[in-house]
């Protein structure tokens, strides 16, 4: 079981790191896309769940990781990010809902570059309860 | 193309993949997310599965790929400004042969300055997402 009273917090903005070319084509090759700099859709992704590593090292939140599987996903991207970009994201706690036993955690990471808000991204998680 | 000939229901795009186990690996490597149901029979079937299954992210990755492909094809200079799926059954990757997956876009709403797809993707005849949905915006 998730603690709900982490609803609502935000884990401290991640130090900003630059996107570089290098993962940006390996990105877009392991999905057939054209390599042509800019940030692949889902990419995003790649920045956000690590940002939420500290939720799963925290004993006082309850997340399993080995129980997770990926239920919803969105993206809002408010301009175009393109390699050489650097971003910091700032993961929230939206909600934790417990549906038979198992929680529903949904988390938003807002993305920002130099300029602001660049993408707004929302994760859903489905955690299993525990059998035992 | 302008995107206000675009009548809501239409089939934007029908786009079929085949998804191999090598595929998978290369997503691991490319995203970063090494969790073994992706790449290890023992490893799925020990958290309940029928055998490796792709990543949620790597399916909507490839829903963006048919997207982006189609925006291009329609000569207007579109970008995707919203996106979002919901994983609604695991796609299986047997090591034979791999699986067979279609992607399907209907445009759901659309006017000249902006278009939004409703996308599904079914594998062996069976949804593995709940409609996606992708809106994208001329500039």
């Amino acid at each position: 079981m998730l603690n709900p009273s982490y609803v609502g917090r935000s884990l401290p903005t991640t130090a900003p790191v630059t996107i570089t070319a290098e993962s940006v084509t390996r990105f877009a090759r392991s999905l057939g896309l054209a390599d042509d700099g800019s940030v692949p859709p889902t990419y995003l992704i790649s920045l956000t769940l690590p940002a939420a590593d500290p939720l799963v090292d925290d004993p006082e939140f309850g997340l399993d990781f080995s129980r997770v599987l990926h239920r919803e996903q969105r993206f809002a991207y408010h301009r175009e990010l393109r390699a050489g970009d650097a971003v910091a994201c700032t993961v929230t706690v939206e909600s934790v809902k417990t549906v038979a036993g198992n929680d529903l955690l949904a988390l938003h990471t807002g993305v920002t570059d130099a300029e602001g808000l660049a993408a707004e991204v929302w994760t859903t998680l489905f955690v299993a309860g525990d059998p035992s | 193309m302008s995107l206000a000939d675009l009548t809501a229901g239409e089939t934007a795009f029908t786009t079929p993949f085949t998804v191999v186990r090598s595929d998978l690996v290369a997503y691991a490597d490319a995203s970063g997310d090494h969790n073994p149901i992706h790449l290890d029979e023992a490893a799925a079937e020990a958290a309940g599965l029928p055998d490796v299954i792709a990543h949620g992210m790597y399916t909507m990755g490839l829903v963006s790929r048919a997207v982006l492909e189609w925006a291009a094809s329609t000569g207007e200079t579109l970008r995707l400004t919203e996106f979002s799926a919901r994983f609604a059954r695991p796609v299986v990757v047997p090591a034979d042969g791999g699986a067979d997956l279609v992607v399907e876009a209907k445009v759901r709403r659309a006017d000249a300055d902006s278009v939004e797809l409703t996308v599904t993707v079914t594998s062996g005849g069976e949804r593995v997402l709940a409609p996606a949905r992708a809106t994208l915006t001329a500039n």
